[in-house]
This record gives C-alpha cells, sequence and structure tokens, in this order.
C-alpha cells in the first residue's frame, strides 16, 4: 500500500513488470467486460421485444380464428336464402307451415352451434318479435328490452356490416348471464332492402379469458385487449382500472395503434407493445423492463465472475512471467555482488534471450579485463619500487664517490685549496639535489643543476680530457622530469665513450622541445658503442651490458613506468661515430597539466 | 524484493476487489426496487375456500393477482364454511405457528378469534384483518368495505323509493358480526332522521335463505303496511326476494339487498329487488396483499382502508363498470 502512496518510491523491476502486467490486463478485462454486457445487454433486450412482438403476434392469431369463425357464420347466415325466407315472410297460411319453417331455420343454426363448441349461440332476432336460436333451451329473456341491447343498436347502425362487441355480460337470454363476445349483423332483403332482423353470435368469453389468463410475459407481465372505443375487453385487473386504482395507458394505445412504446420509471418500467387485431381490437402486452433488468443482473453476474476469473488468471500469469523475464538479471545481479565482494574468478552462464546474454558477455569481459589490469597494476608498482631502489643506488655510486674524495685528497695535499672548495661544495651539491626533498619529480632547471654539479666534479678530475656545454631553452626549465636521468647518461658517455678515446670529449647536453615533446640529450664524440646492442639492452633482450649498462636500463624503465611507453629512451650512432642518447618525455609545467 | 512484490501483488487484489465491489453494487437494483429481495410470505385466513361462493373465489383472485403482481408468496387457507368459527379459529393457530411475514384475516366472528390472533402478533407476525375484524382490534390495518357507508346507501336507496309512511324491517344474518352490525348502523342512520318511517326491527336469517323467506313471509303477513326490507347479505336479501314474490307484494314492496348472485340478478331483472348494495372483494384482495406489502416495509398505512360499494339497479345493472362487480368473472379452475 505504501508503494503507492510514493509512486516515486524505487521498486524492482519485477514488481514493476507484475504490476504493468496485470493492469494492463485488468483494465483490457474490465472494458472488454463493460463493451460486451452493453452489447449483450442491448441484445437481450433486442430479442426480449423481438419475442414479445412474435408472441403477440401468435395471440392474436389465436384471438382471429375466434373471430374469423365467427364472421364465417355471420356470412353464412347473411346469404342463407332460407333464413331470408323466413324472416321476410310476411304471414303464414298455417301454424303447421310457420313451424315448419321455423324448425328448418333452426336445424340450420344449430348446426353451426353444435360444431362449435366455443360458440354459446346462434340467434335471429325478427324485425317483428320473430325469435330463432340454435339452441332450444334459450328464451328470450322477457324483462330486457331487445332494442336498449348495445350490440343490436350498433348492428342496426352499421347496416349490414358485422359488429362485434367488447366482452359483456350478455342478458338477453332468460337466466342466463354468460360472458361473451358478441357479433352481430342487421339483416336486409335481397330484393327490397327493408330490415329484416338482427343476427347474433356469441362466443364464449371464457375462451379468450382462459388464453388470455394464461399468457405470462415474464413474471409480472400482462397482457390486455382494448376495443376501438377504449373500452378494456380483457384486462386481468379490470375491475382495479374501473374504480380508479389503477390507471392505464389506453389513450397512448389507441394513439399508436401498433408498435410499442415505454412508460414509467424505475421498477415500474414497462414497455408496451401493441398489436392491431384487424376488426377493431388492440392486444397489447405489457412487460416490466425491470426483468429484463433481471436477466441483465444475472448477465452482470456472470460478466463479473468471469472477469474476476481472468483477473486472478492475468495476476498469476503475471508474476510467472515477469519472474521469468527477471532470473537472468537477478542471477546477473547476485554474480555482480560476488564480484563487489571482490571474487573475480567467477564466470556468468549466458542465458538464452539477447540482450540480457550480451549483458552477461560484458560483464564476463569485463571482469577478465579487471582482473588482467589488477594483475598488471601490481607487477607494474613492484617493477617501479625496485627501479627507484636502484636509482637511488646509483646516485651514491660508491666508487665515483670514492674517485672524488681521493681526488679532493690528492688537491688538498698539493695545496690546491680553491679547487678543493670548489669540488667539495659541487659534492655537497650533488647530493643535495640527487636526494632532494623526497619527490619523484623535478624541475628541468634542477635536473640540469645537478648534472652541472657532476660534471664540474668529473672536469676537476679529468682536466683537459674533458669538455661539456650545457643547453636550454628557457621555455623549458620549469617542466618536470623524473630525478637523475641524466647523471647515469652523462656517467656512460664519459667511462665508455671518452675515457677510452684518445684525446679530449666533448659532452653536449641540450633540452628543447621537440613535436610537443620534451626532450633531452646527451651527445658524445666518444668511441661510441655498438647501436644494435644497445637497443637491445633497452627492449630488455639482454639485461647485463657493459658497464653502466645496468643504470641506462634503470632510466629507461622508470620513464616507461612513470609516463607511459611511448616515452624512454632512444640511441642513435654507432663504434668511431659517438653516441647520441635522447631522453624523451611529456612536456609538463611544474604545477599544471601536461601542456599541448 | 520478495516483500516489494507481495505487497504489490496485495495492491493489485485490493484494486481488483475494489473494482469489482462497485460493479457489483452498480450492478445490484436497490432494495426497494424488488426483484432481489427475498419474497415475503403471507398467510390469508378467509372465512370461506368453498370453490361456489363467488365473493371469496373472487377475493381470492385479487389476492392472487397481486401476489403476481408484486412478488409475493400466499397461501390461502379458511374453513369450508362461513358459520364454521372452530374451524377457523385452529386455523389461524396453524397460521401463526407457521410463522409468515404477515397473516391476513376475515374473521368469521368478532371475539371468538382474539385469542389465536393475539398469538399470531405475539410471535411477530404482521396482522391484517379483511373484510371482517375482530373486537378488540389487534390488526395493524383492516381492508374492508366501509360497512357504515354501505348500510346509508342501502338506507338511501329505499329511502327514495318508499312510499310514506310506512314501515320497514330489515333481514340481517348472524348476531355480532362486525359487517352486519355496521351495514345495520348504516341503514338505521339514514331512516331514524324520519318519524314517518317505522323500523319494525332486526330479524335474523342466520345465513339462511329459507330462513330468511319464512321471517319475510312472516312479516308480510303480520305486517300489511310493510313497505320496505333492507337484506343484509346474500341469502337474506334472495329469501326476502323469494317471500315478496310469493306473496305477491312485488312492486308494493320495496327490497334492497347486499352483495350479488344469480339468484339476486334474477331478482333485479324481474323488479322484485330493486337495488342491491354491492361490494369489491377483488379490491379487498388485492389491497390487502398491497397494504401488507407496505406494512412489512415500514410505511405507514391508515388504520382503515375502505374498498367502496356500489348500488346496483335494474337500470345500471348491464353497464361495463358493474358487470364484472355483479357477474364475477372466476377463472375456470384447473381440474
Amino acid at each position: 500500500m505504501r508503494a503507492l502512496m510514493h509512486p516515486t518510491r524505487p521498486r524492482s523491476i519485477h514488481a514493476n513488470l507484475s504490476l504493468a502486467f496485470a493492469l494492463l490486463i485488468l483494465v483490457t478485462v474490465l472494458i472488454m467486460s463493460i463493451i460486451s454486457y452493453y452489447l449483450s445487454k442491448d441484445a437481450v433486450q433486442e430479442t426480449t421485444q423481438a419475442y414479445t412482438t412474435e408472441f403477440m403476434k401468435q395471440v392474436n392469431a389465436n384471438m382471429k380464428t375466434y373471430v374469423s369463425g365467427m364472421e364465417h357464420i355471420a356470412g353464412l347466415v347473411a346469404g342463407s336464402r332460407q333464413v331470408h325466407d323466413y324472416l321476410s315472410a310476411d304471414r303464414y297460411p298455417s301454424l303447421v307451415e310457420e313451424k315448419q319453417a321455423r324448425e328448418g331455420v333452426y336445424e340450420y343454426l344449430h348446426a353451426m352451434v353444435a360444431t362449435r363448441n366455443d360458440i354459446v349461440s346462434v340467434s335471429l332476432f325478427g324485425e317483428d318479435g320473430r325469435f330463432v336460436s340454435g339452441s332450444r333451451e334459450l328464451e328470450v329473456n322477457p324483462y330486457v328490452e331487445l332494442r336498449d341491447m348495445n350490440w343490436y343498436r350498433q348492428a342496426k347502425a352499421a347496416k349490414g356490416e358485422n359488429v362485434i362487441s367488447s366482452s359483456h355480460v350478455q342478458p338477453i337470454f332468460l337466466d342466463r348471464h354468460v360472458w361473451v363476445v358478441s357479433m352481430s349483423r342487421a339483416l336486409y332483403g335481397k330484393e327490397t332492402g327493408e330490415p329484416l332482423g338482427v343476427f347474433l353470435v356469441d362466443l364464449n368469453f371464457s375462451v379468450m379469458n382462459d388464453m388470455f389468463a394464461d399468457i405470462q410475459l415474464g413474471n409480472r407481465g400482462y397482457l390486455f385487449v382494448v376495443d376501438n372505443s377504449g373500452k378494456l375487453v380483457y384486462h386481468p385487473q379490470q375491475q382495479l382500472v374501473y374504480s380508479g386504482l389503477k390507471t392505464e395507458q389506453i389513450d397512448k394505445v389507441l394513439e399508436l395503434g401498433r408498435g410499442s412504446f415505454t412508460i414509467g420509471e424505475g421498477s415500474a418500467r414497462r414497455m408496451y407493445t401493441v398489436q392491431d387485431s384487424g376488426f377493431g381490437w388492440k392486444l397489447v402486452g405489457v412487460s416490466y423492463v425491470s426483468e429484463l433488468v433481471g436477466n441483465k443482473e444475472r448477465m452482470g453476474m456472470s460478466f463479473f465472475a468471469l472477469g474476476a476469473v481472468c483477473i486472478l488468471i492475468s495476476i498469476v500469469l503475471s508474476v510467472i512471467l515477469s519472474n521469468r523475464l527477471i532470473r537472468p538479471i537477478t542471477q546477473l545481479q547476485r554474480y555482480m555482488k560476488e564480484v563487489e565482494k571482490g571474487n573475480f574468478d567467477i564466470q556468468v552462464p549466458v542465458p538464452f534471450s539477447i540482450e540480457i546474454g550480451r549483458l552477461a558477455r560484458a560483464f564476463n569481459l569485463m571482469v577478465e579485463r579487471i582482473k588482467e589490469l589488477m594483475v598488471r597494476v601490481v607487477r607494474e608498482e613492484e617493477l617501479k619500487r625496485t627501479s627507484e631502489l636502484n636509482a637511488l643506488q646509483m646516485q651514491i655510486n660508491p666508487h665515483f664517490l670514492y674517485n672524488t674524495l681521493d681526488s679532493i685528497v690528492w688537491m688538498a695535499e698539493s695545496g690546491k685549496d680553491k679547487e678543493v672548495v670548489l669540488m667539495t661544495s659541487s659534492l655537497a651539491k650533488l647530493f643535495r639535489a640527487s636526494i632532494g626533498k623526497g619527490e619523484a619529480l623535478v624541475t628541468v632547471q634542477a635536473e640540469l643543476d645537478h648534472i652541472a654539479h657532476y660534471l664540474t666534479i668529473q672536469k676537476m678530475r679529468y682536466k683537459r680530457k674533458l669538455d661539456y656545454v650545457i643547453e636550454a631553452d628557457d621555455s623549458i626549465l620549469d617542466c618536470l622530469t623524473i630525478r637523475v636521468v641524466l647523471q647515469p647518461l652523462v656517467e656512460n658517455a664519459i667511462y665508455h665513450g671518452i675515457k677510452n678515446k684518445r684525446g679530449p670529449g666533448m659532452i653536449r647536453i641540450t633540452a628543447a622541445e621537440t613535436g610537443g615533446d620534451l626532450t633531452l640529450r646527451v651527445e658524445d664524440d666518444g668511441i661510441g658503442v655498438d647501436g644494435a646492442r644497445m637497443r637491445a639492452l633497452l627492449e630488455g633482450r639482454e639485461d647485463s651490458g657493459p658497464k653502466g649498462g645496468v643504470g641506462v636500463r634503470n632510466v629507461h624503465d622508470r620513464l616507461r613506468l612513470q609516463f607511459g611507453s611511448r616515452y624512454g629512451l632512444s640511441f642513435e650512432g654507432g663504434p668511431g661515430e659517438g653516441t647520441i642518447v635522447t631522453v624523451r618525455l611529456p612536456k609538463r609545467a611544474l604545477g599544471g597539466e601536461e601542456l599541448s | 524484493m520478495n516483500r516489494t512484490w507481495k505487497r504489490a501483488a496485495g495492491m493489485l487484489l485490493a484494486a481488483a476487489a475494489l473494482a469489482a465491489a462497485a460493479i457489483w453494487s452498480g450492478w445490484l437494483p436497490s432494495p426497494a426496487g424488488g426483484g432481489r429481495e427475498a419474497q415475503p410470505r403471507m398467510i390469508f385466513v378467509i372465512k370461506s375456500v368453498d370453490p361456489t361462493i363467488e365473493f371469496w373465489q373472487v377475493l381470492q383472485d385479487g389476492i392472487r393477482e397481486a401476489a403476481t403482481e408484486f412478488g409475493v408468496r400466499v397461501e390461502i387457507v379458511g374453513p369450508d364454511n362461513e358459520t364454521d368459527v372452530e374451524g377457523q379459529i385452529r386455523i389461524l393457530e396453524q397460521a401463526a405457528s407457521a410463522r409468515p411475514d404477515a397473516i391476513v384475516l376475515a374473521a368469521t366472528e368478532l371475539n371468538r378469534l382474539v385469542p389465536a390472533a393475539r398469538q399470531a402478533v405475539e410471535a411477530g407476525v404482521e396482522l391484517l384483518t379483511v373484510d371482517s375484524g375482530i373486537e378488540p382490534d389487534l390488526a395493524s390495518t383492516m381492508i374492508a368495505t366501509d360497512n357504515v357507508a354501505a348500510g346509508k346507501a342501502a338506507g338511501s336507496e329505499l329511502l327514495s323509493m318508499l312510499d310514506r309512511p310506512s314501515q320497514v324491517a330489515i333481514i340481517s344474518f348472524v348476531r355480532n358480526s362486525a359487517s352486519q352490525l355496521d351495514r345495520e348502523e348504516g341503514v338505521k342512520s339514514v331512516l331514524a332522521a324520519h318519524p314517518d318511517i317505522e323500523l319494525l326491527g332486526t330479524y335474523y336469517s342466520e345465513g339462511y335463505e329459507q330462513r330468511a323467506y319464512e321471517t319475510t313471509l312472516a312479516l308480510l303477513r303480520a305486517h300489511p303496511n310493510l313497505r320496505g326490507i333492507v337484506g343484509l347479505n346474500e341469502p337474506s336479501s334472495v329469501g326476502a326476494g323469494r317471500a315478496i314474490e310469493e306473496a305477491g307484494l312485488v312492486n308494493q314492496v320495496k327490497l334492497i339487498g347486499f352483495d350479488s348472485s344469480d339468484a339476486e340478478v334474477r331478482q333485479l331483472e324481474r323488479g322484485v329487488m330493486h337495488a342491491t348494495v354491492i361490494q369489491k372483494p377483488f379490491q379487498m384482495g388485492y389491497l390487502s396483499v398491497k397494504t401488507a406489502l407496505e406494512t412489512l416495509r415500514g410505511k405507514r398505512v391508515p388504520q382503515r382502508i375502505d374498498t367502496g360499494s356500489v348500488v346496483v339497479t335494474k337500470r345500471n345493472m348491464y353497464e361495463e363498470e358493474n358487470q364484472k362487480l355483479l357477474f364475477p368473472f372466476v377463472r375456470r379452475q384447473l381440474p
């Protein structure tokens, strides 16, 4: 939880990956679920609507078969010669004849009632009070007036058209109070057009009532039928509608004619599907939208369950996936820890994945290289130490010291006080300079002073045999060089070049800048040396050269250790030619970096 | 790292649960929406379950219609005979021990059902009465015809067609039935305002048509000035009508009846009976379910709910609104 509140707080890649995966899947699943939920919701609603409409059509068709049955009967009777004759006959010659005609019509009507058990009665009411019914037991109720009957008046008004009533109690028959739907039709003389009477077919309404009552539109939905004057033919709560406890959308149904509309709010929201029967009635199916919602709810639940399962799977998968991705990295991390501890003798197994594989290989290379460098550093440090030790030994070459002291003694004995003073002071300065303050680097100036003192002493010893010149550019006097570079070279020039030469020898020392580097040259015109041997000595192929070779080699090694392999000594010349030794070093000023 | 991971996983699960809860609650309808709420269970203890008595059959229709509409589980029980008070007491006791959410009682007797009713109330069952109540009134509400008003309507109807001065009699059914007492009171209150009308008294048919017939016949013979009779229920009215016909006093003696039946309709048609006061059993059944449900949901309901009554005469008996009341269409029972 704390990680959530501090989004900037660093998290492991593993957690990040898992989180990213899971969030990605979560969002995807959510969006998909919501979209598909709404799509299916609409689909379900549409299907329900289509189903309701289809269902209503079926009910309508069933209802119409009853009505068309009545229409069929009405048509037959209206076209019947026998019926016309009976009703239009003014007077019968005898009661027997009248009874015979009546009997004939009765048989005709009776056949119609007998074949249909949904028909309650088929009757003829003549203008002059003649009455024939298809059922013998029916009598006209003397307490009601025929002309007050709605079906009678409407049939008269319709002038020969079929008239269908709403559902009602038929009071015209004595002691019978049956709920019926009546179809009535006024009959007229075929030739004369005079009114003959009214024909009545009563359909037992319980047939329809049962059909309607058994219809279930969901748990709470229902169906009602309204005629075109707005009277309810059938409604499961007809009494509540009459007493005003319930209101029904009759006006809206009549206005619409056919189709569907939705009304109400919340759990009372209902969808009305109106079907036109074609004979004046409207069949209306009422289904509660909240029941579709009930379906919706179940659907929502299953979507939710599915989503939850998907999310769980996604979490597990993201853990496994990120774990697999991360494993080589954590392995690498473990090896790095080892290296951190100083163990360089390891090799990371190279994993299969390309990126991590490269990383592992690079890491292995790096570890190897570090190992190599460390070995080298150790070796070089060691070398430096021994070289410096050698250099120190070089400075205090005992033979030089004995010889010099001998010379001083000899000069003192000879009473050459001035020379004694000079030599002694030079010797003292030489030692002071070579010991210095212990620092590794000194200025060129100091080095040149040092060699000047040395040459002063040697000059006093060799007299005319030795001459020397020291030349230096002023610009480089402040540059740095390692200590005691020139002394071994000069020593070498004296002992191996000039000493064995006939006549005086000349040593020229120059300090200059060449090609951005600092060069110190020691030139002699002695007997020369074998250049090849000297080079071999410098490259370390020959370690024990002539005497003094060790000193030269030491200078070379120290230069390279201090400044890198680019720098060091080089030789020119050969036997009988004299020798030039060049010291090359980077040009660095005192207290500054390398000068370009 | 392991801990970080666990925390992340926990977070994810929490987020998922949160999202789920949000969705869940969004999908669930509010409890008022119905649907998901456990269906309330109600037991109706009515006066008679005899399938030939239209009044109670229509009332049952109303109950079932409302039960379907509001999603209530209902059970309808009662004795076969309206006069079987002992039987109804037993049935009420059983109903109370079944511990439904509500019991709706149509009491056959004013006082004797009280102990059983108290048992139900003390068991935590919501008690309502329909059609006929009990005394003392333990029910939270009563759904019935306002019988005083119905009696007044009958009295006024009689008054409007009565020759004066004249004598009037009331044929009632059982003594000590709440509904009959109220109706009688209603009739009397209207007639009492007219000193030229003498009320002979209230006579009891005990619910038998024959008894009413005999009583009325004797009254007609004994009181030649008897010009008006009010029958307070169906057998009392029909029996009185038969006596009037028998005595050849049709039109001379005005008869106002209560309730409806084939016999009453025929008497209306023949002009023997001049009007009948019809109750609305379908409304009673329907409203008793609806009101019980509202009470269970904690809504305040009035102490009494009047379902109303209608005066039907020969003139308006075939009007659309009255047909359903006069000729209750009882659904054909499945075998």
